[in-house]
C-alpha cells in the first residue's frame, strides 16, 4: 500500500512537471487549418493581450485531418477551418455547435511556379511541360485540394490532368514542393506566398470557375473552455480580429 | 483482361504487386551478393558495410526519403547529373517508388540470408575448390545449394517489406494518383480523407498478401535438424 502510494505520488510529482500552464491561467485548444499557421498566431497573441489570463494553443494540421481528430475524441476547444465542408460535418457528427459556425474570412486561389516556371494559367495548366507535375492538396482532406479539383472539374482539365498530380497532405506541403522547385506548378492560396520570393504567381483564378475558399470556425460541444472559446471566435469575427485576418492577406468574411 | 482488373480501385493493388516485383529484380541480386560477401569474406571495411546495410533497417523510412530527395531531387547532386545528361528523372515516378522499395527491403534480405551462407560448411567449399570450380560456380553449385532456404526466406520477407514500404515512397515518389498511390499510401490518404471503407479494402489486401508469404516463408525456414 504504502510502496503504490509512493510510487503514485512521485508520479504525480513528474506529470506536474510537465505541464506547461501555471496556476490560474485558462488553456483553449484550437485546432486549425495548415493555411492559417501564419495569422493564427498573430489572432492568438492580440487576443492574449486583451484577456491575459487565457493562454491558446494551436494545432496545425489538413482540415479533413483535423475534422477526423475531433471526431475521433482529441481535445479541443474551437475549430478553424479552411473550408465549410469539415464544419458540416462535423455538426452533422454532433461535435460541433451548429449555432457558433461563422465564416471569418475569405481567400484566393492562385497558381504558382518556382522561379523559371513555365508561363502557365489555370485554363493552361494541361499545357505543363512532359514529365513535369503540378501539385495540389489530396483532395481528400485538404480544402486548398478540393477546391482545386473543383476549379480544374469546372474547366474541364480534371481528367487531362490525371497522372500528372501530385497530392500533398496540407498545402504547407504543396508550397514546399513549389519552392523545392520539384513541381512546375502548384495550386494554393493567395496568403501562403507572402513574404516567399523563391517562388512566382502565375495565375489567380477568378471567374464563374472559381471556387471561394472561406476560413470557417466552430465551437467544439462538450469544450471545457466553452465561455473562453467564444470568445476568441467573437474576437475572430470583430473588428480587431478582422484586421490582423486583412494584414495577413486574407479576404472579407 | 488483365489490365480491366487494374483499373480504379484496384490500381494501387496491382501497382503495389508491379512495384514490389521490380524491386525484387534491384535488391534480390545485390542483397544475396551483400550476404554472400559479408558471410564468406572478411576485409578492411566490413563492418562499416554491415553498418550501412543495417541504415535502412533502423532509420526511420522518412530519413531514408529525406536522403533520396536531397540526393536524386530536382536539385539534388545526382538527380541533376541524371535528368541533364540522360533525361531520366526518378522523383515522382513508379520508378522512384521502385528504389525506395528497394532500399528499405535490402537489409532485411541480407540479414536473414547471411547466417545461411554463413552456415556453409567450409570443407564443401574446399571440396568444390579442389574440383577445380571458380568462384561464381562454388556460390551457385555449392553455397546457395546449402543455403537456399535461408536466401529465399530473405527475399520473401524483402518483398513484402518492399510491397508495404510507406514513408520513403511517400517523401521520394509522392503521392500521384495512377502513377505512385500505392497500397499503403492510399490506405493513409482514404483514412485522412475519412474514407475508411476505401482504406479496408487495402488493409485486407495487404494483410492477406503479407499473412501468406509469412506463412509461405515459414514453411521454407532453415530447420536447424538438417545442420
Amino acid at each position: 500500500m504504502m510502496n503504490r502510494r509512493r510510487f503514485s505520488l512521485a508520479a504525480a510529482v513528474l506529470l506536474a512537471g510537465c505541464k506547461s500552464s501555471s496556476g490560474g491561467e485558462v488553456e483553449v485548444t484550437v485546432m486549425a487549418a495548415a493555411s492559417l499557421r501564419r495569422v493564427a498566431p498573430k489572432l492568438a497573441e492580440a487576443f492574449a493581450s486583451r484577456h491575459p489570463r487565457v493562454k491558446v494553443s494551436m494545432a496545425y494540421g489538413a482540415s479533413g485531418d483535423l475534422r477526423k481528430r475531433v471526431q475521433d475524441g482529441a481535445p479541443a476547444d474551437a475549430v478553424l477551418m479552411a473550408n465549410d465542408r469539415p464544419v458540416q460535418q462535423l455538426i452533422e457528427s454532433g461535435h460541433v455547435d451548429a449555432a457558433s459556425r461563422v465564416v471569418v474570412a475569405s481567400n484566393k486561389l492562385i497558381l504558382i511556379g518556382p522561379s523559371g516556371a513555365p508561363p502557365l494559367t489555370f485554363e493552361t495548366v494541361d499545357r505543363l511541360p512532359a514529365g513535369d507535375k503540378l501539385a495540389i492538396g489530396d483532395p481528400g482532406a485538404v480544402p486548398a485540394g478540393e477546391y482545386a479539383r473543383d476549379a480544374l472539374r469546372n474547366l474541364g482539365k480534371w481528367k487531362a490532368m490525371k497522372g500528372r498530380m501530385v497530392y500533398a497532405g496540407d498545402v504547407s506541403a504543396v508550397l514546399a514542393y513549389a519552392r523545392r522547385g520539384e513541381v512546375a506548378a502548384a495550386v494554393v492560396y493567395d496568403t501562403e506566398i507572402q513574404g516567399i520570393d523563391d517562388v512566382v504567381m502565375l495565375d489567380v483564378a477568378k471567374g464563374d470557375w472559381a471556387p471561394t475558399p472561406q476560413v470557417v470556425v466552430g465551437l467544439v460541444k462538450d469544450s471545457p473552455q466553452r465561455e473562453q472559446a467564444s470568445r476568441l471566435l467573437q474576437f475572430l469575427a470583430g473588428p480587431e480580429g478582422q484586421a490582423i485576418f486583412r494584414a495577413h492577406g486574407f479576404g472579407h468574411r | 483482361m488483365i489490365g480491366a482488373l487494374c483499373e480504379d480501385s484496384w490500381f494501387p493493388v496491382c501497382l503495389s504487386v508491379q512495384v514490389a516485383t521490380a524491386a525484387l529484380l534491384i535488391f534480390a541480386p545485390l542483397g544475396v551478393l551483400l550476404a554472400w560477401l559479408q558471410a564468406t569474406r572478411r576485409y578492411r571495411g566490413r563492418a562499416l558495410v554491415d553498418a550501412l546495410i543495417m541504415l535502412p533497417m533502423v532509420l526511420p523510412p522518412s530519413v531514408v526519403g529525406f536522403f533520396l530527395v536531397v540526393v536524386l531531387g530536382r536539385r539534388g547532386a545526382l538527380g541533376q547529373l541524371l535528368e541533364e545528361n540522360f533525361g531520366l528523372r526518378i522523383i515522382f515516378s513508379p520508378a522512384g517508388a521502385v528504389l525506395a522499395a528497394s532500399i528499405v527491403a535490402l537489409p532485411l534480405l541480407v540479414k536473414t540470408a547471411q547466417p545461411s551462407l554463413e552456415a556453409v560448411p567450409r570443407e564443401l567449399l574446399d571440396v568444390g575448390r579442389s574440383l577445380g570450380l571458380g568462384p561464381v560456380s562454388l556460390l551457385f553449385r555449392v553455397t546457395l545449394r546449402w543455403a537456399w532456404r535461408g536466401v529465399l526466406m530473405g527475399l520473401v520477407l524483402a518483398y513484402v517489406r518492399a510491397m508495404g514500404e510507406f514513408g520513403a515512397t511517400l517523401m521520394f515518389a509522392g503521392n500521384i494518383p495512377g502513377q505512385t498511390n500505392t497500397m499503403p499510401l492510399e490506405i493513409f490518404a482514404a483514412y485522412q480523407a475519412g474514407e475508411d471503407d476505401r482504406a479496408l479494402l487495402y488493409v485486407v489486401v495487404l494483410t492477406l498478401i503479407s499473412t501468406a508469404t509469412v506463412l509461405v516463408a515459414a514453411y521454407f525456414a532453415p530447420r536447424p535438424e538438417r545442420r
